[in-house]
C-alpha cells in the first residue's frame, strides 16, 4: 500500500515537472502581461466612467419629451435609451411613448403607450422600475427624512412552529443563526428607530437584506438585475430600511460567487486533457506502460497534481470570497467530475480538435448541471442535487446538515469514480495508440470489465463459477444508475417546456429508452468483443443478470430514502416509485414490487437476444424493448392516475 | 487561380477532418442543449419568481399595530396582497403560525411621525420568494401613499408611476444574456480549432510536409482560417432559427451574423498569432483561453461591446451606432487578420 502510494507520488512528481515544462515561464509571463493590460484598460475605463457590466444597456427605446421630468429617469436607467417624441414610431423607432400630464409645474399623472409586443410590455415594466428608482434618488436628497422615507421595515424570516412546511424547511436551526443575523439586520438599519419592532418578536429573525449588507459592493453593480435598492452604501450611516431596499431571498451575489469556483475548472481540464492525450499521440505513453506501474497507478499519479491544484485554487477562492471549509468540500467533487469526464474524453478522442469539443461539451454540461439547480437554492430542496447549492448556503451563512452534504456530494463523487473506471478500461496499449471511433472505444471500455460467459469450457463449470461470471454484468448495470438518473433528469428538464400532452408520452418513451440502453449496451459490447458466446441461452442469462443488477440498484436508492438521508422531498420525487404504495393491499404491494423486476428481465432479455445476433438486430430489439418498457410505464401511470 | 485552389483544398481538408470525427455534431449538440435548457430555465424561473404568472396568487397578510388601516388602504391598490386586521401582534403571529396568514406586518407610528413596520415571512420555503416580492409591492405602495400624505414637507414630490403591466422578467434575460452567449460560443470554438489544428501539425511534424508542397505559408494559414471561420455563422444561424421556432423572434439576423463572423475572424487571427508564438499546444490553448477571456471580458465591459451590440440587434433596438459598431468590428477584424497573416507568412511558425 505504502509502496503503491510512493509509485503514485513518483508519477505525480513527473507529471508536475512535465506540465511545468509545457507551460513555461515565457507563457506565464505573456498571460500575466495580457491580464495586466486587461486590468489596466478596465481600471482606466472604470476611472473614465465608460465601463459598466450593463449587458442590457439601451435595449429599450423610450420616447419622452426632453423637458419632461421623466427624461431624467430614462437617462439614468441603463437599459433605457431616450428617443425624441417627434417622429417616434411605436414599434419601429420606439418601444414606449410617455405622455406626462403636467399641470402648473407639477406632474400629476402619467400615461404610457407601449407597442403591442412582449418587448413593449418589457419596456413598460422597465420604465416603471426606472421611475421608481428615480423617485428613490429624489427622496434620498430630501431634507425631511421622515417625509421622504415614512416607513422603516424590519424583515424577519421565521419558521412556523406548527404547520406543514416544517419538514421541508432548509437551512436547519432558526435559533442558532438568529443571533448573528439579527445583528446584521440591526446594522443595516442602524438609526432607523426600529428597535421596538424587533424586540417583541424575539431574537430568531434573520435581518433584512443579509446579502446586501454582507457584500457592500453588490449595491453598486446589481442595478441591472434587481430592482435598484437605495439602502446601504448610498448614504452611509443614517440608513433606513425603506420598503425599496427589501430584496427577496434570491441569492444573486452568492450565486455569482459560487460561479467563480467553476471558472478555474475550465483551465484545469484543458491542461489535464492535453496531458492525457499527449500520452496517446506519437506513442509517447508507451515507455510508461511497459514499466511495472499499473494503469491505475499511472492515471492516479497523473491526476493527483490536478486534484491538488483544484484544491489549492478552490481554497484560495473560498478565502477570497468568504467561504468556509464547506465550500471546498462541496466544490471538490465537482472538480473530480470535471477531471473524470475529461479523462474519459481524452481517452476516447482521436485528435486535439476532437478533444477541444469534448472539453467544451464537458464544461457546458457540468457547469449547467452544477449551476442551474443552485439558482433555486432558497426555493426548493431539489437544488441540493448540485454541490454548488452548498456553496451558496455556505456563503449565506446558513446551517447545513451532514445528510444534506452527503446527499449533495455523494452522487457526484461516485459518478467521478465510475467515469475514471470507464476510462481506465481503455488505458492499455491496443486502445491508447489506435485511431478507433469513439463508439468502438466505448464498447472496448465496457467489455474490459466483463468476464467470459458461455464458450467452450462453460459446460464444465460449477454453478457458483457461472454466477461469478455473471456478477460483473449485474454490477456494470448497477453502475449506470447515477448516469441514468442524470440523463432522466436532463430529459425531464429539456422536455419541460413542451405541452403536457406531448411531453408525457415523449418522456415515458425517452426514460424507457435510457433505461433499456443502460441495461443492454454492455451486453452488446460483450457479444461484439467476444466475451459472451453468441447463443440464446447466454443472451437470456446475461439479460437476466443485467435486469437483476438494475433492479437491485434502483431499490438501493429506495433504501437510501428509507434510511432517511433524504427526508427532503427531492427524495420522494426522485425515488418515489415506492412512496405512493401505502394503503394498498399487501398482495398488490408485492406484485408492484416484483412487477418491475419481471419487466426489466423480459425487456433486457429481448434486447440481449438481439445484441447476440448483430448490430442491426440489436437496434431493432432495443427499440422493441423500449416500447415494451414504455407501455408498462404508461400502464403504471394510468393505474396511479 | 492556383492560389485560390490550394487555399480551398486546405480548407476542405480541415473541414473533412471535422466531418470524419463528427465533432461538429457534438458542437451543435452542445448548443442545442444550451438552447433547450434555457427554455426550461426561462419557464421554470418565471413561474417561480414572477408571482403574476402564477395565476393571481394572492398573499394573505395578517396586519396589526396602530397604523394598520393605512396598510389596508395600500392593499386595496395592490392586486397581489390582502390584509386582514388582527387585534395585536401576538394574535397576528398566532394566525401566521396556524397557517391562516402567509406573512405578518405589524405597523406602528413612531414619535417622530414615521412608521415602523415589522414584517415576518416564513423561513426559506418554496413560497418565500413569492411572498416577499408581493410584500415589497405592498409596502412600496404603502410608502408611496404615506409620501403623498407628507408631500407638503417635501421639496420635490415623487413622479407618479405608470400603470403596472404584466411582463416576464426573463424576456430581457433572454435577449441580453442568452442570445449573446449562444452567438459567441461558436466564435470561441473556431479559434480553439485553429490553435489545435496548427499546434497539432507542428507537434506531429506534418507541418514540414505541408510546406514541401507547392503552397506558401500564407496560403496554409488562409486555408485553416477559412475553414474555421466558415463553420461559425452556420452554427449561430442554426440555433437562432431554433429560438425563433421556440417563440423568441430574433431581429436583424444578417447583421448579427456579419458581426459574429467578424469576431470569429478576429479571434482566429488571435489564435494564429498565439500558435505562432507558443507552438506547444498546452501553452497555446492556455494563452488562447486567457486572451479570449480578456478580449471579450474587456469588450463586454466597454460601452458598445459586442455582447450588447448583439443584444440590441436581436431585440430590434439597433440604431446608427450599432450599425457603425458592426462596420467597425468588420474593419478591426480585417486589419487584425491581414496583419497577423503578413507577420506569420514572413516569420513562419516557431519550432
Amino acid at each position: 500500500m505504502i509502496d503503491r502510494l510512493r509509485r503514485i507520488l513518483r508519477v505525480a512528481r513527473w507529471e508536475t515537472a512535465r506540465a511545468g515544462g509545457g507551460v513555461d515561464r515565457r507563457t506565464l509571463l505573456a498571460a500575466l502581461a495580457l491580464l495586466l493590460v486587461a486590468g489596466g484598460v478596465l481600471g482606466g475605463g472604470l476611472a473614465a466612467g465608460v465601463v459598466g457590466l450593463d449587458v442590457d444597456r439601451d435595449v429599450y427605446r423610450v420616447a419622452v419629451d426632453g423637458d419632461s421630468p421623466y427624461a431624467d429617469a430614462v437617462e439614468e436607467a441603463p437599459a433605457l435609451t431616450r428617443v425624441p417624441v417627434d417622429g417616434a414610431l411605436l414599434g419601429d423607432t420606439a418601444d414606449l411613448v410617455v405622455f406626462d400630464g403636467e399641470r402648473g409645474g407639477a406632474v400629476e399623472t402619467v400615461a404610457v403607450r407601449a407597442s403591442d409586443t412582449r418587448k413593449g410590455e418589457a419596456a413598460a415594466a422597465e420604465f416603471r422600475e426606472a421611475v421608481e428608482a428615480h423617485n428613490e434618488r429624489l427622496m434620498a436628497v430630501e431634507e425631511n427624512r421622515t417625509a421622504a422615507f415614512p416607513i422603516t421595515v424590519t424583515l424577519q424570516y421565521i419558521g412556523r412552529t406548527s404547520g406543514l412546511e416544517e419538514g421541508s424547511t432548509l437551512g436547519g436551526d432558526d435559533g442558532g443563526s438568529g443571533d448573528s443575523s439579527g445583528d446584521a439586520g440591526g446594522d443595516s438599519f442602524g438609526g432607523g428607530g426600529d428597535g421596538d419592532g424587533s424586540d417583541d418578536s424575539g431574537g430568531d429573525g434573520s435581518g433584512l437584506s443579509e446579502d446586501d449588507t454582507a457584500d457592500g459592493d453588490s449595491e453598486g453593480d446589481d442595478g441591472g438585475f434587481a430592482v435598484p435598492s437605495v439602502g446601504g452604501a448610498a448614504f452611509g450611516a443614517d440608513t433606513v430600511g425603506s420598503p425599496g431596499s427589501i430584496s427577496p431571498p434570491f441569492p444573486f451575489v452568492s450565486l455569482l460567487l459560487a460561479f467563480v469556483f467553476l471558472v478555474p475548472m475550465n483551465f484545469l481540464i484543458q491542461a489535464y486533457g492535453s496531458s492525457v492525450l499527449d500520452e496517446r499521440t506519437n506513442r509517447r505513453g508507451e515507455p510508461l506502460l511497459v514499466t511495472p506501474l499499473s494503469p491505475v497507478d499511472i492515471v492516479a499519479g497523473k491526476t493527483l497534481p490536478y486534484v491538488a491544484l483544484a484544491a489549492v485554487v478552490t481554497t484560495l477562492i473560498a478565502v477570497a470570497v468568504g467561504g468556509g471549509a464547506l465550500s471546498v468540500i462541496a466544490v471538490l467533487p465537482v472538480a473530480l467530475t470535471f477531471l473524470a469526464a475529461t479523462f474519459v474524453g481524452a481517452m476516447f478522442a482521436r485528435s486535439f480538435k476532437e478533444l477541444t469539443f469534448v472539453t467544451v461539451g464537458v464544461s457546458v454540461l457540468l457547469t449547467t448541471y452544477a449551476f442551474v439547480p443552485a439558482i433555486f437554492t432558497n426555493v426548493t430542496p431539489v437544488a441540493l442535487v448540485s454541490p454548488l447549492t452548498l456553496v451558496v448556503f455556505d456563503l449565506q451563512g446558513e446551517a447545513v446538515s451532514v445528510g444534506e452534504v452527503l446527499f449533495s456530494t455523494g452522487p457526484m463523487t461516485i459518478g467521478a469514480a465510475l467515469l475514471f473506471g470507464l476510462g481506465l478500461g481503455v488505458y492499455r496499449e491496443e486502445d491508447m495508440f489506435t485511431q478507433k471511433p469513439v463508439g468502438r472505444k466505448f464498447l472496448d471500455a465496457l467489455a474490459v470489465r466483463l468476464s467470459a460467459v458461455g464458450g467452450p469450457n462453460w459446460g464444465g463449470r460449477s454453478l457458483r463459477a457461472r454466477l461469478r461470471a455473471l456478477a460483473p454484468v449485474a454490477f456494470l448495470t448497477a453502475c449506470t444508475i447515477p448516469f441514468v438518473f442524470v440523463a432522466e433528469l436532463l430529459a425531464v428538464a429539456l422536455l419541460f417546456a413542451l405541452p403536457v400532452t406531448v411531453s408525457i408520452p415523449v418522456l415515458l418513451v425517452t426514460i424507457a429508452f435510457i433505461e433499456e440502453l443502460a441495461k443492454s449496451i454492455h451486453l452488446y459490447a460483450g457479444f461484439e468483443r467476444g466475451a459472451f458466446a453468441r447463443t440464446d441461452r447466454v443472451a437470456v442469462a446475461v439479460g437476466t443478470a443485467s435486469a437483476v443488477g438494475f433492479f437491485l440498484a434502483e431499490k438501493a436508492t429506495a433504501v437510501v430514502q428509507a434510511v432517511g438521508l433524504t427526508e427532503l422531498y427531492v427524495g420522494r420525487a426522485a425515488f418515489g416509485s415506492v412512496a405512493g404504495l401505502e394503503g394498498l393491499p399487501p398482495i398488490a404491494v408485492a406484485g408492484l414490487f416484483v412487477a418491475p423486476l419481471l419487466l426489466h428481465g423480459f425487456a433486457t432479455t429481448v434486447a440481449a437476444v438481439g445484441a447476440s445476433r448483430s448490430r442491426t438486430y440489436y437496434v431493432l430489439t432495443l427499440a422493441l424493448a423500449t416500447l415494451i418498457h414504455a407501455a408498462y410505464n404508461f400502464g403504471v401511470v394510468r393505474v396511479y392516475a | 487561380m492556383r492560389n485560390r485552389d490550394s487555399r480551398l483544398t486546405i480548407a476542405g481538408r480541415e473541414l473533412s477532418g471535422l466531418r470524419a470525427e463528427k465533432t461538429i455534431l457534438l458542437a451543435i449538440a452542445i448548443q442545442l442543449f444550451i438552447a433547450a435548457f434555457s427554455s426550461f430555465l426561462v419557464v421554470g424561473l418565471v413561474s417561480m419568481y414572477d408571482p403574476g404568472s402564477l395565476g393571481g396568487a394572492e398573499v394573505e397578510v395578517a396586519g396589526a399595530g396602530d397604523a394598520v388601516s393605512d396598510l389596508e388602504r395600500a392593499a386595496n391598490e395592490v392586486g397581489g396582497a390582502s390584509v386582514t386586521r388582527y387585534e395585536d401582534a401576538g394574535a397576528a403571529r398566532l394566525a401566521f403560525d396556524r397557517n391562516a396568514a402567509d406573512a405578518v406586518v405589524v405597523a406602528n407610528r413612531n414619535d417622530d411621525g414615521g412608521i415602523s413596520a415589522t414584517v415576518t415571512a416564513p423561513d426559506a420555503t418554496v413560497e418565500t420568494t413569492v411572498i416577499v416580492v408581493q410584500l415589497r409591492d405592498l409596502l412600496r405602495t404603502y410608502e408611496r401613499q404615506e409620501r403623498a400624505d407628507r408631500a407638503a414637507s417635501l421639496s420635490e414630490s415623487p413622479l407618479p408611476l405608470p400603470e403596472r403591466t404584466g411582463t416576464s422578467p426573463y424576456f430581457t434575460f433572454t435577449y441580453t444574456v442568452l442570445i449573446p452567449v449562444l452567438v459567441f460560443l461558436p466564435v470561441f470554438i473556431s479559434g480553439s480549432l485553429v490553435v489545435d489544428s496548427i499546434t497539432e501539425e507542428i507537434d506531429e511534424g506534418t507541418f514540414e510536409l505541408l510546406r514541401v508542397a507547392p503552397v506558401t505559408l500564407g496560403e496554409i494559414v488562409d486555408g485553416k482560417a477559412l475553414a474555421a471561420v466558415a463553420i461559425a455563422p452556420g452554427q449561430a444561424l442554426l440555433w437562432l432559427l431554433l429560438l425563433r421556432v421556440n417563440g423568441t423572434p430574433v431581429a436583424n439576423v444578417p447583421s448579427i451574423l456579419v458581426l459574429m463572423t467578424a469576431l470569429t475572424t478576429l479571434v482566429v487571427a488571435l489564435a494564429i498569432a498565439i500558435s505562432a508564438l507558443a507552438p506547444d499546444r498546452r501553452a497555446a490553448q492556455f494563452l488562447y483561453s486567457i486572451g479570449v477571456l480578456v478580449l471579450f471580458g474587456g469588450a463586454t465591459a466597454m460601452a458598445g461591446g459586442p455582447a450588447n451590440a448583439v443584444a440590441r440587434l436581436a431585440i430590434d433596438s439597433g440604431d446608427a451606432t450599432t450599425t457603425a459598431l458592426v462596420v467597425a468590428y468588420v474593419g478591426i477584424a480585417a486589419v487584425a487578420y491581414v496583419g497577423v497573416r503578413t507577420l506569420v507568412a514572413e516569420n513562419g511558425f516557431e519550432k
